[in-house]
């Protein structure tokens, strides 16, 4: 009589394995999540320069205060400020670009809200293109002001041509900055002297000490001062939700 | 064989419910899991509503549309169809040779498999969000993910392929009960 030597196995054990792999992996998606994506961010002159890493904090309350300063869309006085840092080649923060222009359609003209606009490029993932149009801003909102700045972010972002570091920034951007009434050789001096990339990087440095390790990232400001991290592009709604949170909680 | 393997299982509504139960949880992990920060942030603040709340991640859910690539969100939801099958059909499996040896290693490896696959590529898919961005960065090599064609989104793919094969598998043993040949 052949004998049977196949070991008994606990039937539970490969349904329990693949439970145990998924908590795994959302344990991994979770505390991978407060590894900030360190970015190497190119000067003006388009020369490598490693950006300096802060601690990270993870924490909203680290963000800077808003001034005067900062690119400010709405009442700067709001009670509620949604600070945002973006990167002009990520195709989401195009969409939330979108989101935040509704947003202000809707809040902005009460008061309600101010949208502050920071620089948050990914070197490695955009690589040139998304620096670049970072200083083509800042460039713009030295020689014309607010208005100048968001002449051409709006711009750039509603450029269909624009996104995933696809874009043709040596027509798109001379054009945008002629559209803006911008002097274009006092521009492109700007462009190329490398000015503005401390201050970038002082926004860079700024959206890794709040725990932004991607972009879109926003940080909510509430009338009592309580912050709220918004991670990627959220849908109007999400937003809507959130600013009513702010306005009857404070 | 689908077909009757599929009916097999799905004529108990224990199943059915089991099925929806999974796929809705691994597609909620992967739509809400980047919002953690916020939902943890509110939960803080005594004064916001467990009402409150709700709405917002109800209104999460959205995301799935502005913060995903139509490829991406394709293969999430795949994913989560996929392994809440995967889950359903091992549990039937299972069940029915309870007491009998039997080598499920193959099946259990590919589910596996293509669940962790899946995941290093779903994810918020905003910029430099997801996983494996920050794994990669971690090693230094975060440039990867320019060379890749899809950005990481390959491993999304991989894993649908993996648990379309691992569902494969079950289906052929669900169909081939072990009895001894006359």
């Amino acid at each position: 009589m052949e004998e049977t030597t196949q070991k008994q196995t606990n039937p539970y054990l490969i349904p329990a394995a693949i439970l145990i792999a998924g908590a795994f992996v959302a344990a991994a998606l979770y505390f991978g999540g407060s590894t900030p994506t360190p970015v190497a961010v190119g000067t003006g002159n388009n020369q490598p320069a490693v950006a300096q890493q802060p601690e990270p904090t993870g924490s909203t309350d680290a963000v800077r205060p808003v001034t005067s300063e900062d690119h400010i869309k709405g009442n700067p006085d709001a009670p509620i400020k949604i600070v945002e840092y973006s990167d002009f080649e990520c195709p989401f923060c195009k969409r939330f670009h979108d989101t935040m222009n509704e947003v202000m359609d809707k809040y902005g003209d009460s008061g309600e809200v101010a949208w502050v606009f920071r620089q948050f490029p990914l070197e490695q993932l955009h690589p040139v293109k998304a620096q670049r149009a970072a200083v083509a801003t800042e460039c713009a909102a030295e020689q014309g002001g607010n208005d100048a700045f968001w002449a051409i972010a709006d711009g750039y972002f509603a450029d269909p041509s624009t996104g995933n570091n696809r874009t043709n920034q040596d027509v798109l951007i001379p054009e945008l900055a002629a559209a803006a009434g911008l002097d274009a050789d006092r521009f492109n001096e700007c462009l190329e002297s490398g000015k503005y990339d401390e201050h970038i990087q002082a926004d860079i440095a700024n959206a890794v000490e709040t725990g932004g390790r991607g972009t879109p990232w926003s940080v909510m400001i509430g009338p009592d001062g309580k912050t709220y991290p918004i991670n990627g592009a959220q849908p109007l709604a999400a937003i809507e939700q959130l600013i009513s949170i702010a306005t009857d909680n404070q | 064989m689908y077909r009757n393997a599929l009916q097999l299982v799905f004529v108990r509504p224990l199943y059915c419910l089991l099925f929806l139960t999974v796929s809705f949880v691994v597609l909620s992990i992967a739509i809400l899991l980047p919002h953690i920060g916020l939902i943890k942030t509110l939960w803080q603040y005594e004064s916001v509503t467990v009402i409150e709340i709700g709405l917002l991640v109800l209104n999460l859910y959205g995301s799935l549309g502005t913060n995903f690539t139509v490829l991406s969100a394709t293969y999430t939801v795949l994913i989560a169809v996929l392994f809440g099958l995967q889950i359903t059909l091992l549990t039937h499996y299972i069940r029915s040779v309870r007491s009998k040896a039997t080598n499920l290693a193959n099946v259990g490896a590919s589910g596996i498999g293509g669940l962790v696959s899946g995941f290093f590529g779903i994810g918020c898919a905003a910029c430099g969000t997801f996983l494996l961005s920050s794994i990669l960065v971690l090693f230094g090599a975060g440039g990867v993910l320019a060379w890749l064609p899809f950005g990481g989104e390959e491993f999304g793919l991989l894993g649908v392929g993996l648990l379309v094969y691992a569902n494969h598998l079950l289906v052929k043993k669900i169909n081939a009960p072990l009895v001894c040949a006359s």
